[in-house]
């Protein structure tokens, strides 16, 4: 028997574990299509237990907000893992928020973590701050714009009503609408997940450098934090993009079986999504921080298109 | 009939693959990319061709599918990249209007055909789709002309406004007769030649195919 609150302890603990096997995942597969050995997969494990060893070096004019933000903004991350759907669609808390309250939890944290780079004073720290707000003022319209297709199209924000009803539906719920909206919203996981036509994460050295510049006054536990809470939300957003568009395999009741297959599914989805991801960022270079409106309004207009074919053929 | 055809998933998927690739010619800056988008466009359009054929029994609309196969997705594009590359082209677009603001034009320009679609009362129910895909294809094209610069851009959009054309013919008569569609395909393949040569001149008077630049020409 499984009861309701272990399905939620589960749950921590997947996106827990998950999250840096799924960077080191995609790091591998990154350095497969670059002829390189590339590290280990078990590689941001390593480094998080080192960063967690490690005691932290704050500099003395950081006021309280540079102490709180990993930890208020893993906290956010985490709360919206689970409203989030990963492997069973009936969330026990899934009373609590819908796809709205996801996007902006995702926003609580990015709000701290902007907070806590200006906190520091370093020049560097308030350029990714500006940074990253500049692309999330962009990614916000577009990522509302494409949930309210979905929303449209099933007739609820709630993600386990999406998921339980896409699933039902089958292969008959693959409609231009869906795939449009699809599309959009995977422009806007690789703006929310930093990857590389918008910012890239694996630098420390370049000026264009967004993530990494706001967290570079971090060190020893609170840089742990942080980069948890990158990985974590990465896994969410491709959780969440998995099973909005193609949650077939979800366990829609609780059983053990159930469970159990989901999970396995999940796992397959989610490496799946880590190649597709992989691919796009060793075939295109990243783009110039100016010529990002483009990228996201080419997102914004999907879910535009997406909406008015919705309109168009549903609503004759 | 018609609204079995149209109704089916398939046919829907298709036509907003069509916008989809319409937007990408919008949306990039590249003058290769933006003929591989047309490449692509003109597929789907002999996919939409195939299967009105498949649906309607019409065996004729097969050989309208194979033609614009070759032509509009094999041949066409060729004399484009023939071009490009013979006239040595800088290969970035030069715009008058942004791309941001062209792709937001062109959502608009959607939205106002699909009205323009929809106060024709004899059209109902989800060919209107298909209609209104087409009526947005050929104001986009009109568009393109108007806001890019060089040549083989204006070239590009009367082409894009030619395969608008074509979709509403598809889902208006569900197929031409084959003579027709045949003298029309005949008649693009020679209006791209014709225009090609024109291109190539107007790069060997002024040495540029920036049409802003035949301006200066005047007086």
């Amino acid at each position: 028997m499984i009861l309701q609150i272990d399905i939620v302890v589960i749950q921590i603990i997947v996106i827990l574990a998950l999250s840096p096997l799924l960077s080191g995942i995609i790091k591998k597969i990154k350095a497969f299509f670059q002829i390189r050995k590339g590290p280990s997969i078990l590689q941001p494990y390593y480094d998080l237990a080192k960063l967690l060893r490690k005691d932290s070096v704050v500099s003395e004019n950081v006021s309280w907000i540079f102490h709180a933000a990993p930890i208020i903004s893993f906290a956010a991350v985490l709360t919206a893992g689970l409203i989030i759907p990963i492997f069973i669609s009936d969330m026990p808390l899934g009373f609590a928020g819908d796809l709205i309250a996801v996007v902006y939890l995702f926003a609580l944290a990015r709000f701290f973590t902007a907070l806590a780079s200006l906190d520091a004073g370093s020049s560097f720290g308030g350029m990714g701050g500006s940074r990253e707000m500049f692309v999330a003022s962009m990614v916000e319209p577009a990522l509302m714009l494409s949930i309210f297709a979905i929303a449209l199209n099933v007739g609820s924000t709630n993600l386990g009503y999406i998921t339980q009803t896409v699933s039902n539906a089958g292969l008959s719920s693959v409609s231009p609408y869906h795939l449009l909206a699809f599309v959009a919203m995977f422009i806007i996981a690789i703006a929310e997940t930093g990857r590389i036509p918008i910012d890239n994460p694996a630098t420390h050295l370049e000026l264009t450098m967004i993530h990494e510049a706001m967290i570079l006054e971090y060190s020893g536990k609170q840089l742990a934090i942080m980069e948890l809470g990158a990985m974590m939300k990465q896994l969410l957003v491709y959780a969440l993009l998995a099973n909005i568009f193609f949650p077939w395999g979800i366990a829609q009741i609780i059983s053990t079986t159930g469970i159990a297959i989901a999970l396995i599914v999940f796992i397959i989805k989610i490496v799946i999504m880590g190649t597709i991801m992989a691919i796009v960022e060793t075939s295109t270079a990243k783009w110039r921080l100016f010529r990002l409106p483009d990228l996201l309004s080419i997102s914004l207009m999907l879910s535009f298109l997406s909406l008015v074919s919705f309109i168009i053929v549903k609503g004759g | 009939m018609e609204e079995v055809i149209f109704g089916s998933n398939i046919m829907q998927l298709l036509i907003a693959l069509i916008l989809v690739s319409t937007f990408m010619i919008l949306g990039s800056t590249r003058l290769y990319s933006c003929v591989r988008a047309f490449g692509i466009q003109s597929f789907l359009l002999a996919c939409v061709a195939g299967v009105v054929g498949f649906s309607t029994g019409k065996y004729d609309l097969y050989i309208i599918a194979l033609l614009t196969l070759l032509l509009k997705a094999a041949v066409i594009p060729y004399i484009f990249i023939y071009i490009i590359r013979e006239i040595k082209v800088k290969r970035e677009i030069a715009l008058y209007v942004g791309i941001s603001p062209s792709l937001i034009t062109g959502g608009i320009l959607v939205v106002i055909s699909y009205y323009l679609i929809r106060s024709i009362n004899a059209i109902t129910g989800l060919s209107s789709f298909a209609l209104s895909a087409s009526m947005s294809l050929v104001s986009i094209g009109l568009f393109v002309m108007i806001s890019r610069k060089k040549a083989i851009m204006q070239m590009l959009g009367i082409l894009i406004m030619e395969n608008g054309l074509f979709l509403g013919a598809i889902s208006l008569t569900n197929g031409m007769p084959l003579l027709v569609e045949i003298g029309v395909f005949f008649d693009v393949l020679i209006g791209v030649l014709i225009m090609g040569i024109l291109i190539f001149r107007i790069n060997k008077t002024f040495e540029t195919i920036d049409t802003d630049k035949l301006k200066t020409l005047i007086g």
